[in-house]
């Protein structure tokens, strides 16, 4: 199976310096492994620290008993469910799964329009610093999130994306992605609805531009 | 599809993502279960449930097996198996109450009932689920007692349709 992979870069957390890592345009069998291998482990000993600690479970990471594996099996085998995922230092450090169909704008303006609608995407343990202090690499949601723009915009949806964020995240999708929210949705869990017209997505990709 | 990502980008965008957490997506288990949702009448209660956790356990500690094997056994998700069996207030994924169902071979209305998924249709299964597990001691080695009182619990469980 030929993969396609765009080059791309972490910061080392420890070091702050870059790291060559490798966008697969798919997720693979490598990466379910180490969702298996070495996400879950990970993931069950940070709450078994967050547990001792005594931390409440609210605070919890949201997306804990994600199942990649089903997500996968479900979703990535249509056309209309690319997935996308992270490499680097021989590991998987983020996947995301969205959808090309589904979904349409809900912003004023937007609505009816085609956009790419990001159904999951989640970093891995060890990058995540409310699990890891300090956590190991950073960069992984804008470089995921750059990618769902580029594929709206191959699709000649112009970069628009949508997304349902997990509340622990709302601050990354309003500010660092600059993504509008449209609130509450009543009927996805009552988790806040992110979306990003055009010019927020030339916004964004400027962002990496600007110092 | 291609993609030009500079690394001047991607590092300047690691230093604006910082620290924040970037998961989106339903909460729920995974796709095949993004459909179910916990009864209306049953969602808001927080009463504790002991007997569901002590059933979980007793059942896999008849079976000589540790939390990691059943997990993986009944392919549910670790993390909520441990807070079942200890936290009497936590209410467990509705796709683990099921999993555990199959896996035990336990009716899974049943199950779901003694685990809060789902609203009691029969009172019996309350005063039994209470009374299992007060006959039954979670730390200690699986005793006569306890073994008795898990099959006992069990018959009742398998009478629910």
């Amino acid at each position: 199976m030929t993969v396609e992979v765009t080059e791309v870069h972490l910061m080392d957390v420890a070091s702050g310096e870059s790291v060559a890592a490798e966008l697969w345009h798919v997720i693979t069998e490598e990466q379910l492994a180490d969702w298996e291998g070495e996400w879950v482990p990970e993931l069950f000993r940070a709450m078994q620290r967050l547990r001792r600690a005594g931390v409440e479970r609210a605070h919890w990471p949201q997306s804990r008993h994600w199942d990649w594996r089903r997500k996968v099996a479900a979703l990535q085998g249509m056309l209309a469910n690319p997935g996308f995922s992270i490499v680097c230092d021989g590991a998987t450090q983020g996947m995301m799964i969205v959808d090309t169909v589904k979904h349409r704008g809900r912003l004023d303006g937007q609505q009816g329009q085609h956009l790419v609608y990001v159904e999951f995407v989640e970093n891995a343990p060890w990058n995540r610093a409310e699990l890891f202090d300090p956590p190991r690499y950073r960069g992984v949601g804008s470089i995921l999130i750059r990618a769902a723009v580029a594929l709206s915009e191959e699709l000649e949806f112009h970069g628009r994306i949508g997304l349902h964020s997990l509340p622990q995240a709302n601050g990354f999708y309003a500010n660092t992605c600059g993504m509008t929210d449209l609130g509450a949705d009543p009927d996805h869990e009552g988790l806040r609805y992110f979306e990003m017209t055009p010019e927020d997505a030339q916004a964004f990709i400027a962002k990496g531009r600007s110092k | 599809m291609k993609i030009e990502i500079s690394k001047d980008w991607c590092l300047r965008m690691a230093q604006r993502e910082g620290d924040a957490e970037i998961g989106a997506g339903r909460l729920a288990i995974d796709p095949v279960f993004d459909g179910e949702r916990i009864p209306a009448d049953v969602a808001e209660e927080e009463s504790p449930n002991v007997a569901f956790g002590r059933f979980v356990n007793l059942m896999r500690r008849q079976r000589g097996m540790s939390l990691e094997q059943l997990a993986d056994d009944a392919d549910v998700d670790m993390a909520d198996l441990v807070e079942a069996e200890s936290d009497p207030y936590h209410r467990p994924e509705l796709r683990t109450a099921y999993q555990l169902a199959n896996y035990f071979k336990v009716p899974q209305a049943g199950l779901m009932q003694v685990a809060g998924l789902a609203a009691l249709k029969d009172a019996r299964l309350f005063d039994e689920g209470v009374r299992f597990a007060a006959r039954s001691e979670s730390t200690a080695e699986l005793t006569p007692e306890e073994g008795a009182a898990l099959e006992a619990f069990v018959a009742v469980l398998s009478e629910q349709k």
